[in-house]
């Protein structure tokens, strides 16, 4: 009878060898190898997602309500302050739920490229010590952002409801096309840029600030037709500022989302007009994706070229 | 132990060689302000070179050396956490590094979590994690803080939990960098024949280790290494004087 050691060394006999990691196909056939290698640790990346998720305010009594607090009070203040204060809910009907879904659709982008540019060197410990596919890291960010994203969203759509503005129309197919957007680029930015930040530290804090800049030129404390009113008189600067996959995607996401954009309002004594959607909005929106795609796409091959050193170099 | 007869080669090392190089600056700043003058801020020094060998299924490997011989490096390598700069390094089985113990616990999950949370990092699925809970906790013997945060584990009891659940994962081959000195003497002990069962089972071993009592104890096979080449391979006690001799250069 054959021994266990025999079982094995004839099943092992029966193997063939495998190069290690990366040593395989590049482009192209590299980046579906990554892909079903990710793919194959998909229970991994559950419980790294629940790990984030966990850990973050594990030892609060509060929990998760934190994640819901910043938020509402961002919404507080742009509401209070450049709403009523400075006037701009005067000129932008419905005012709370426009600007509360752009918060809550330029909460989940920033999470995922601002977490996941550090998820790599924050997982250091694992990365020197472990073989995994290390793309699981930046895709553990993007997946407690989209975690934190649906509870607003929760309370975004409670709030439509409440406010009696249930916007049902094909606009609301817009919603998932931008949810899709973001997502395509901002884990394309955040696997590049977490490759990139284990080699320049700088990177991390550069990030913060391109965000911090990027939340002004999207719609997202104010509207579009201010946008056009302002540039009125040079439509290629519109064109410009919709080549921001995001612009293009927070547009999407407040039409179908934030009705009375799309209609005619009365607020006090002004009249005020429905919003100017982008002409060919589908259209830019199918390239967005498209482009995103690409990118993403770039983005794996040059963090597969770097992940090499990645032991070596945290 | 007994080495099979015709047994198959599981690692293939074909002329490896690992070069790291050790840059001075770090920030954007001091890289501007370097710029141009960038390569007198490099250091590079060979950690591996030109080494080749093959393992046979069911034997157990030492790799020894002096400190900074590229030993350390070397198991990396192998177990595909640092790329090589020339050479390959194939594989086949299903491979398991010990090069820390817990080196995936997370200070705030407690035991449990951090059970699934590493046999997933090592390779288990959560059906087949579900099957060996048990019997993990009872080889850690530390069942009634197994939902209790890891941060409040004496390290005692943090090496047991990741131990227990690195011998829980079936490997075909085990990458060990000496952690197999953990724990108290009676769980030493258990660590040890667990190690020797292992071998039993025809599991293929590469262990890393300062101690040339242990190694003798353990291995069939010993790899010498100083400066990144190797100077010896063969048996274990021609290996361990082979060890002292290289320290002597």
């Amino acid at each position: 009878m054959a021994t266990q050691a025999e079982v094995r060394a004839e099943r092992l006999a029966q193997l063939p060898f495998e190069a290690s990691a990366n040593a395989g196909p590049k482009s192209v056939g590299g980046f579906i190898a990554s892909v079903q290698e990710i793919f194959s640790h998909r229970e991994l990346l559950d419980l790294l997602i629940r790990r984030e998720l966990k850990s973050r305010y594990k030892d609060s009594t509060l929990g998760f309500v934190w994640s819901l607090i910043k938020p509402l009070v961002q919404l507080l203040i742009y509401y209070v302050f450049i709403g009523t204060v400075l006037g701009a809910a005067r000129g932008v009907p419905q005012f709370a739920i426009f600007v509360f879904s752009g918060l809550t659709l330029w909460g989940l982008y920033s999470e995922i490229i601002a977490s996941g540019t550090s998820s790599i060197v924050t997982n250091a410990g694992l990365i020197k010590k472990v073989y995994l596919p290390r793309e699981i890291f930046p895709l553990a960010s993007t997946g407690s952002a989209i975690f934190n994203f649906l509870i607003q969203m929760i309370v975004l759509l409670a709030a439509i409801l409440l406010l009696g503005q249930f916007p049902i129309s094909l606009n609301l197919l817009y919603v998932p096309a931008a949810v899709v957007i973001v997502l395509i680029w901002g884990v394309a930015f955040a696997v590049l840029l977490s490759a990139l930040n284990v080699y320049l530290r700088d990177i991390q804090y550069l990030v913060e600030v391109a965000m911090l800049l990027l939340f002004w030129a999207s719609p997202i404390v104010y509207s579009w037709n201010l946008v056009v009113d302002a540039a009125k008189a040079h439509s290629w600067l519109l064109e410009i500022y919709l080549l921001n996959p995001v612009s293009l995607a927070m547009l999407a996401f407040q039409r179908g989302l934030w009705q009375a954009g799309s209609q005619v309002n009365v607020i006090g004594t002004n009249t005020i007009q429905p919003q100017q959607w982008p002409a060919y909005m589908d259209v830019r929106l199918a390239f967005a994706a498209i482009a995103g795609l690409v990118v993403l796409f770039i983005a794996q091959r040059i963090f597969a070229r770097l992940q090499g050193n990645f032991a070596q170099e945290i | 132990m007994p080495a099979l007869r015709n047994a198959p080669t599981v690692v293939r090392v074909t002329d490896v060689s690992k070069r790291f190089v050790i840059r001075k600056e770090k920030s954007l700043k001091e890289r501007i302000v370097n710029f141009g003058r960038s390569q007198k801020h490099k250091d590079d020094f060979w950690a591996l070179r030109n080494v080749s060998f093959e393992i046979k299924a069911g034997t157990t490997i030492g790799l020894v050396g002096a400190n900074g011989s590229g030993k350390s490096t070397l198991l990396k390598v192998l177990g595909g956490i640092i790329q090589p700069n020339d050479g390959t390094v194939e594989r086949r089985g299903r491979l398991a590094a010990l090069l820390e113990l817990g080196a995936g616990f997370h200070p705030d999950l407690t035991g449990r979590e951090n059970v699934y949370l590493n046999s997933a990092i090592l390779g288990l699925t959560r059906k087949q994690t579900d099957e060996y809970f048990q019997s993990i906790v009872d080889f850690s013997e530390i069942e009634e803080f197994i939902d209790t945060q890891v941060k409040f584990y004496s390290s005692g009891m943090y090496v047991r939990l990741a131990f227990a659940i690195a011998v829980h994962v079936d490997p075909d081959i085990l990458l060990v960098d000496e952690v197999l000195a953990v724990g108290d003497e009676p769980f030493q002990e258990k660590c040890m024949n667990k190690i020797k069962e292992f071998q039993a089972e025809g599991r293929t071993i590469i262990l890393v280790s300062h101690s040339a009592g242990q190694v003798e104890e353990l291995c069939d096979r010993v790899v010498v290494l100083s400066h990144g080449n190797v100077v010896f391979d063969g048996g274990a006690a021609d290996g361990i004087l082979a060890l002292r001799e290289s320290f002597e250069h």
